[in-house]
């Protein structure tokens, strides 16, 4: 098929609702090469979420094609839970299991998707934590952590798979302003590391210190894509100029 | 027959009172069976609504491949028979009156049905018992389905995005992470269900039970003072609720503490 060895390839993504009333994606069309550090900007309500989310059919288009390790995604045959293991996401608000430890939180997708031993999953997990200086919270309930206690973890527990990609929806957008830099400096981390990464957010310093990607959606379209420097220091697109002169 | 209340009605109920004593166990045993037929229905309801069968779901996508968005073919591709079957049960079930349905399982259902006519604990008629089971079952499970749905839908939806997105199945996912949360937030719903029975059980008199209510009944027969007799039941009834209404709010505060660990 029609990858060229990309990552992702998305062709023709369209999603509407109300009937077409809404284009919350306007045929977006897009690769996403292996060790990418995509981010997506733009104003809210540009369907850069709709985007994320739908790169692992939390949305389902309504139409066009996902192209994941060379397989349509998006095509009804496809074992979805199997492509999910290999994509971690990160939410806004976390979406900790509130009733489990973080322990628990982490060994249970590799212990009930991936068949992994208890000892082993949970071992993987210590490690995980560590990286992030979280391993003494093991024990804790997600209740017990600030959020950007909580934010590491729910990027561990998505590591905690060995996903090939990992989707970041607004990470640091609930946080308080003191707790950002904590979760952009595990992220910058992952990012030098290698892991392929698709960033939506609103922290303009790391998109240009640690994307090698930028894309600038609006209205449910990508308006400009480029290196970090040329859309920040030598953008074309008027809406993406106005919009930059208002967030820096 | 006086309509004052007279100390010695009191006294000449007292050779009865063994009656009140069987209505309390009857009423309690009957509670008791209802809640757990109607948490094992409310169950199956449940999991009927939230069940993904589809069988006319291959009209969703039109004969270009593109998703339908309009149109009855769209929504009988969204047809679910199960659900449909489980919502009209509700539905049915929560709009006529207990007495009503009571009546109809007893002179209808069980009239094609013979039940063997045996007592059990010495005085409870099997054949009057049994059908006032399944008729309050049958109802407190329509009731308690809609608590458990709504427990499960009062859990975030990111709960689910985030099991699904790490790969979780959809059965997974609603036995690993919703219903867990979902079963905390409505026990105490659960056991203010089991509250309601004990005083809804008082219409299976109709049918014959011989509950708290059909001991005033035969207690009025034989000794001709009704308002007596009546106190009394009506003073059991509290005895048998207001404790245990106390007793679970005292657990759902504790069980609220815990949330703040």
């Amino acid at each position: 098929m029609a990858t060229n060895g990309n990552l992702i390839s998305v062709q023709n993504l369209k999603m509407y609702y109300n009937r077409g009333a809404i284009k919350a994606l306007d045929d977006v069309s897009i690769d996403i090469h292996q060790g990418d550090v995509m981010v997506v900007i733009g104003p809210s309500g540009s369907g850069k979420s709709t985007f994320l989310r739908s790169l692992n059919l939390l949305e389902t288009p309504t139409e066009g094609h996902i192209f994941f390790d060379g397989v349509d995604i998006t095509a009804r045959k496809v074992d979805l839970n199997l492509h999910r293991q290999k994509m971690g996401m990160v939410f806004q608000h976390f979406n900790l299991f509130p009733h489990m430890t973080i322990l628990d939180n982490m060994t249970l997708a590799p212990m009930k998707v991936k068949k992994i031993p208890q000892a082993q999953a949970e071992q993987k997990a210590l490690e995980l934590l560590d990286r992030v200086g979280l391993k003494d919270r093991a024990g804790a309930y997600p209740i017990q952590l600030s959020g950007g206690q909580k934010q590491r973890v729910a990027i561990v527990r998505a590591l905690a798979m060995e996903p090939e990609v990992m989707l970041f929806d607004e990470p640091t957008s609930a946080l308080d302003p003191e707790m950002v830099g904590e979760v952009l400096d595990v992220m910058k981390e992952l990012a030098h590391m290698g892991m392929t990464m698709v960033v939506v957010t609103h922290e303009m310093g790391f998109a240009r210190e640690v994307g090698n990607r930028v894309l600038f959606m609006d209205e449910g379209k990508i308006l400009e894509e480029g290196a970090p420097d040329q859309i920040f220091n030598h953008p074309k697109n008027p809406r993406l100029q106005d919009f930059l002169s208002k967030v820096l | 027959m006086s309509q004052i209340i007279q100390v010695k009605n009191f006294s000449k109920m007292l050779p009865y009172i063994q009656l009140f004593e069987q209505g309390v166990v009857v009423t309690v045993l009957l509670s008791l069976c209802t809640v757990v037929i109607g948490f094992l229905l409310a169950l199956l309801l449940t999991g009927m609504r939230m069940s993904n069968l589809r069988p006319f779901r291959f009209l969703a996508v039109d004969r270009n491949g593109r998703l339908r968005d309009r149109g009855f073919l769209r929504s009988l591709s969204r047809f679910n028979p199960l659900s449909f079957l489980a919502t009209a049960y509700v539905e049915i079930l929560r709009s006529t009156p207990v007495i009503v349905q009571i009546a109809v399982i007893y002179y209808g259902v069980f009239s094609l049905i013979k039940l063997p006519s045996f007592r059990f604990f010495g005085f409870i008629k099997f054949d009057r018992f049994f059908p006032g089971v399944v008729a309050m079952g049958m109802n407190s499970g329509a009731y308690l389905c809609e608590i458990i749905r709504s427990g499960i839908q009062s859990i975030d939806g990111g709960q689910t995005e985030a099991a699904r997105s790490l790969g979780l199945t959809q059965g997974q996912n609603f036995r690993y992470i919703i219903l867990p949360q979902a079963i905390k937030n409505i026990l105490p719903a659960i056991a203010n269900e089991f509250v309601v029975i004990i005083k809804e059980s008082a219409v299976t008199y109709t049918i014959g039970v011989q509950d708290i209510m059909a001991a005033v009944n035969s207690i009025r027969s034989a000794t001709f003072s009704l308002l007596e007799p009546l106190l009394v039941a009506t003073a059991i009834y509290f005895c048998l609720c207001f404790p245990t209404s106390k007793l679970i709010a005292y657990f759902e505060r504790r069980m609220r503490r815990g949330d703040k660990r």
